[in-house]
């Protein structure tokens, strides 16, 4: 339904996003899993064809977002990362306005309506100014919104930004539900890991403009092992040469972070200590446990998904966006 | 896409949005009224008589007023509007309505039209209370006198949108309010007649779209104008038509994201 082959976005000296290739199967819930700036919403904005590719190409729907964008606009439905809902006019007309500014068939578009609001439970709220919305509620009006032209492909930008868990769960469950019912294909793109498990049937790790990983959220965890090991020491470089000497499936994370996938952390450890003899009172820190998708990101990229890189460009995406007041 | 339904479309969020926004309706009515009220009514007491009637070419001073701010509602509520666009931008709604298929010149000719529809309406509700005040007034011109007001309405509408498609930030806003919004008003002739004027003044009002627009209801409603109603009728086409051309434009022109 969406294949991606070598698309690359470049804004002058930076690359956004650099020669991707992946499949998203009918009726899949496909994830982009990344830190902020990894290029998700550039990748999204490209197959919605609201920017042009700088190389590569992509089909959405069977169309090619290069030569036939209007085709693939016709396709598609998209909740952008930042609310883009009008706030003074109720959840009613800012759906009738969509509606009709975008080419919702006039006859059929008062009951689509009606049964965008139903799916989204905002019936009770549709004449209410969205002003007046929570979080939550401007996101399921953000989602109706999106399905007024029965989309076959949905795309999600980061659809629970900033949500409470209870909103974040409720968010969840419509896009399950949608892909059951309507056998949508489904684009997410999120840096919850907890998201991307609970949700993707399959998801693509994505890290500075480049897939690092992509299979289903079980296949990525497995391929860690049962449990990973983490040893934390300022002698990595030597210790690893002793693990590896021994058998044991060592990787060098960062130069002060080791992990090993064992099949059980348990019976793994007392090996760990003879194998390392004297050289354990170097190891600052032991940790394990069942490989996350956070681990399988630090696997691939030797960094934390949410790590204080992501954090300061949260904090920089926030005050240019309270200096734009 | 039709051109007609999208600009249809943006002519009914204008004004629905104004509609629901109801103490900005109060406010913005409330305003003229209050310039009527205390403005008006402390500076009749002050020039009365027959000198009066012979500066204000025959009229008493609150019917030389009360046209001028019949006009002045108009052009605050629809340059304000126009302005708004920078709301749009701030919210992200922009970015919504630019990257639909419809075209934009259509969503920018419903908007003005929307916008031009309130500020007519709301300036008529206005000219109906002032006419308590003021006795020079007929309303049987009322109807050409919105025509004029209309078009009025188109100039400054597109004029705002251009500005705010210029401007970066929105702390803009107040400087606009004191460089074009209250020149253009003082200039106008609503408050006192533009041939007392000294010479430069005169100059720079007649520059202004907004002049020829009080004149000409001025002469609708209390029968004196300063120029022919041509004149100031042609002045005001040929600015509406000006403006409305950058504005389109301005929205042409403007970026998705």
């Amino acid at each position: 339904m969406i294949k991606a082959e070598g698309l690359t976005k470049r804004f002058s000296s930076l690359t956004a996003v650099d020669h991707i290739s992946f499949r998203v199967e009918v009726g899949e819930i496909f994830g982009l899993l990344g830190p902020n700036g990894a290029g998700k919403t550039t990748t999204v904005h490209m197959l919605a064809t609201l920017l042009k590719p700088s190389e590569g190409e992509a089909w959405v729907a069977g169309f090619s977002v290069t030569e036939s964008p209007g085709e693939v606009r016709k396709h598609i439905g998209i909740v952008f990362q930042e609310p883009t809902v009008d706030r003074f006019l109720s959840g009613w007309d800012n759906l009738y306005i969509h509606g009709m500014i975008y080419g919702v068939p006039r006859g059929e578009l008062k009951e689509r309506i009606r049964k965008a609001l139903e799916f989204v439970e905002l019936e009770r709220w549709a004449g209410v100014l969205v002003k007046k919305y929570s979080g939550g509620m401007l996101r399921r009006l953000e989602l109706a919104r999106a399905l007024l032209y029965e989309p076959e492909v949905l795309f999600l930008d980061e659809p629970t930004l900033g949500l409470d868990p209870q909103s974040r769960a409720k968010m969840w469950e419509y896009i399950k539900e949608l892909r059951r019912s309507q056998g949508t294909t489904i684009l997410v793109t999120t840096h919850y890991m907890e998201e991307a498990d609970r949700l993707c049937d399959r998801v693509a790790i994505i890290d500075r403009g480049r897939i690092v990983a992509e299979g289903s959220p079980e296949e990525l965890k497995r391929k860690l092992g049962s449990e990973v090991i983490y040893l934390r020491s300022r002698k990595a470089s030597e210790l690893i040469d002793e693990l590896r000497e021994a058998g044991l499936s060592a990787r060098m994370l960062s130069p002060e972070l080791i992990a090993l996938a064992v099949s059980s952390a348990t019976e793994a450890m007392p090996k760990l200590f003879t194998v390392l003899g004297n050289l354990i009172k170097h190891v600052e820190e032991i940790s394990y446990h069942r490989p996350s998708l956070e681990d399988v990101f630090l696997h691939y990229t030797g960094r934390k998904l949410r790590d204080s890189e992501a954090d300061a460009a949260d904090f920089i995406r926030m005050v240019a966006r309270v200096r734009r007041w | 896409m039709g051109f007609t339904s999208a600009v249809a479309v943006m002519w009914y969020r204008q004004v629905k949005k104004f509609y629901m926004a109801k103490p900005r309706l109060l406010g913005s009515l409330a305003q003229p009224i209050l310039w009527m009220v205390f403005f008006g009514l402390g500076w009749s007491s002050t020039i009365r008589g027959p000198m009066a009637r012979m500066l204000f070419h025959g009229l008493d001073y609150m019917s030389f007023l009360a046209p001028g701010v019949y006009m002045m509602s108009i052009f605050i509520v629809s340059f304000m509007s126009g302005v708004s666009v920078i709301f749009d931008r701030q919210f992200g709604y922009l970015k919504e309505l630019l990257a639909s298929p419809a075209p934009r010149e259509a969503i920018m000719l419903g908007r003005v039209l929307g916008d031009s529809t309130v500020s007519i309406a709301q300036a008529t509700v206005l000219l109906m209370a002032a006419k308590a005040l003021a006795p020079g007034i007929s309303l049987a011109t009322l109807p050409v006198a919105s025509l004029v007001g209309f078009l009025a309405a188109l100039c400054f509408t597109s004029l705002g949108s251009i500005i705010a498609f210029k401007m970066e930030t929105f702390e803009s806003f107040n400087i606009v309010n004191t460089f074009i919004t209250m020149p253009m008003l003082f200039l106008s002739g609503a408050f006192y007649p533009i041939d007392t004027m000294p010479a430069w003044m005169r100059h720079l009002a007649y520059v202004s779209p907004l002049t020829y627009a009080v004149d000409a209801t001025r002469g609708l409603l209390a029968g004196y104008s300063h120029l022919p109603l041509a004149v100031d009728a042609a002045a005001l086409l040929a600015a509406a038509a000006a403006l409305l051309l950058l504005s389109a434009a301005a929205y042409k022109r403007a970026t998705v994201g």
